[in-house]
């Protein structure tokens, strides 16, 4: 089963990859509501992320999720730095693992909410 | 009358059990010069989080939910149970229930059969336990894992050998060694906080409202999670099973208890249910969002067998059950649940499914699949149906979007459901279940206790 790592776009996100040759690889979903990438991890990699976040979870389409929003955030600063969705950049993210975890460790108090009224 | 007419079902084992007294006088009669217990969360026989809170079983079983199980098992039942899934009185069952204590507190409370403990929760008396035998865990590693099934004895559907990864698991093997068996009878009744108070329904309420609704027929729609559209249009297209008709109502059932990292708060999951109705998505006369106290034991089939039991009990003749019914990670097929409702799971002591053997259940399965957005079709479309490729949809990668601070598109999540969880956030500051949440919840439970 192939996995993969969804990397989420918004308009400053995809600002950083346009014109490169990143821009052919994004996918829209949903009728074209939301933009992404799609990073492809392999079997050793995805049992690495598993060790690492216990959070981590594989869902029905052979995603990788529920991983810290810290790991995510290193992810899209990889691939923009890399330009590359290969697994280069999820060896990137794991070189940084003592960091994100550190800062996992304060996210996981404390998220800021959305603005919006409820 | 149509011969094709469905009746509600009667609960499993005949009756509704209800063990709660309401004179409050009668029940203070009842505990005079009895020994007392203050009831504890069961810890992670490693890390000592909270896994579990033997109320909400006691709750579960005194409303009905569980019926006909009456209070904490004794040994001779616990070991039918983890060899043929049945009560001793044939009715069948999938897990041990028991009121486990360690031993240095049984030699404190110094109790013996016939004796009666007054179990106290939040300082306050909540239920009486008739202690009937006392008997010993020997090894608490083995019964987690006869609860679960093993590849080897059961290699019908289980895959991988169970691990303390494995939050059912775990809370077998963090029981303290002394159960203390016997039948429980709540003397004081709890008051729910909201926002669950009004989600509560026990069995006999449910059956009441279901009358008052002229729901003959309803569908259950087991959840531990925020509705995303998929789960609308399960919940929607599940409902046109019926017998001459669709299904009159659509019961939603959410399983309140201990959480894990990660998950939705239960407060978040109970208004984002509601808010699909609310909301209009499913109109309120059609749909009835409640819930039911219990740590889940995510035993993906076993579980299943449990919900077919509690949704008989609430009233219900139709149950969805979809792919990975209440699983976690890759113990067991993925299809384990419809596997055991259409074929059985002899190993597990169902040679034929759990409605067409003895002492079984009268509740229908609904084996669905799933839902997810096709671009072509532009809606949500079956996976059976459509043939196109679509776009799937996952709690986990919603939660992944929820977490990034984006708000999840409306054709995936609706705005108002999106609102009930930032609600919640708000209020936790944080959209998820954390360590904070976990243990604040087991401290404040779902409950308030009056005196008695």
């Amino acid at each position: 089963m192939a996995y993969f790592i969804v990397v989420l776009l918004d308009d400053n996100r995809f600002d950083k990859i346009k014109g490169t040759e990143l821009e052919k690889e994004v996918q829209y979903m949903f009728g074209g509501e939301l933009r992404c990438l799609n990073v492809e991890v392999s079997e050793e990699l995805k049992e690495k992320i598993l060790k690492e976040f216990d959070t981590a979870r594989i869902d029905s389409r052979g995603a990788i999720t529920d991983v810290p929003v810290a790991f995510l955030r290193e992810l899209f600063n990889q691939v923009a730095d890399k330009k590359t969705l290969g697994g280069e950049v999820i060896e990137g993210v794991l070189a940084k693992v003592d960091e994100i975890k550190e800062l996992a460790a304060k996210e996981s108090e404390f998220l800021p909410a959305p603005d919006i009224e409820v | 009358m149509s011969s094709l007419i469905i009746e509600r079902p009667l609960p499993h084992g005949g009756r509704l059990v209800e063990r709660v007294i309401r004179d409050k006088e009668a029940a203070k009669k009842m505990i005079k010069g009895c020994p007392t217990y203050e009831i504890k969360p069961t810890l992670h026989y490693e890390t000592g989080v909270p896994v579990r809170n033997v109320y909400r079983e006691i709750m579960s079983i005194c409303y009905g939910f569980f019926s006909p199980v009456e209070g904490s098992m004794k040994k001779a039942e616990v070991e039918r149970i983890l060899k043929e899934r049945r009560l001793l009185n044939d009715w069948i069952f999938p897990y041990p229930l028991v009121f486990d204590i360690s031993k240095e507190e049984y030699k404190e409370l110094g109790v013996t059969a016939g004796d009666r403990l007054v179990l106290n929760l939040k300082g306050k008396p909540f239920a009486i336990l008739d202690i009937e035998e006392i008997w010993e865990i020997e090894d608490p590693e083995e019964l987690a894992h006869k609860t679960f099934g093993t590849p080897e004895d059961n290699p019908e559907v289980v895959k991988e050998p169970f691990n303390k990864k494995h939050p059912g698991w775990v809370i077998y093997r963090s029981l303290q060694p002394i159960v203390l068996a016997g039948k429980y009878t709540i003397i004081n009744e709890p008051k729910f906080r909201a926002p669950f108070d009004r989600f509560w329904f026990p069995p006999r309420k449910c059956r009441e409202e279901f009358d008052n609704r002229n729901w003959r027929t309803a569908i259950c729609h087991q959840t531990r999670n925020v509705p995303h559209v998929g789960h609308e249009f399960l919940m929607k297209n599940a409902a046109y099973t019926g017998d001459v008709e669709p299904c009159h109502g659509i019961l939603v059932n959410a399983i309140i208890g201990v959480k894990r990292r990660g998950d939705y708060p239960d407060e978040a999951i109970l208004e984002g249910q509601e808010a699909v109705t609310t909301a209009g998505y499913i109109k309120s006369e059609r749909r009835l969002v409640s819930m039911c106290l219990w740590d889940m034991r995510y035993g993906n089939p076993l579980e299943s067998l449990l919900h077919g039991i509690i949704r008989q009990n609430m009233g219900c003749t139709h149950h969805m059950f979809g792919r990975d019914h209440a699983a976690v990670g890759e113990y067991y097929d993925k299809w384990s649940t419809q596997i055991l409702w259409t074929e059985g799971i002899p190993s597990f002591g169902f040679p034929k499914p759990p409605t067409d053997v003895p002492y079984g259940l009268n509740i229908r399965p609904q084996n669905m699949r799933e839902f997810s957005y096709c671009p072509t079709c532009k809606e949500m479309a079956y996976s059976e149906t459509c043939g196109h490729k679509r776009e799937k949809l996952s709690g986990s990668f919603l939660r992944g979007m929820v977490a990034e601070g984006v708000q999840p598109p409306a054709i995936i999540m609706r705005p108002e459901v999106y609102k009930a969880v930032v609600k919640w956030w708000k209020h936790f500051n944080y959209p998820f279940c954390n360590e904070k949440y976990v243990i604040n919840k087991e401290k404040e439970l779902e409950v308030d206790l009056e005196d008695l």
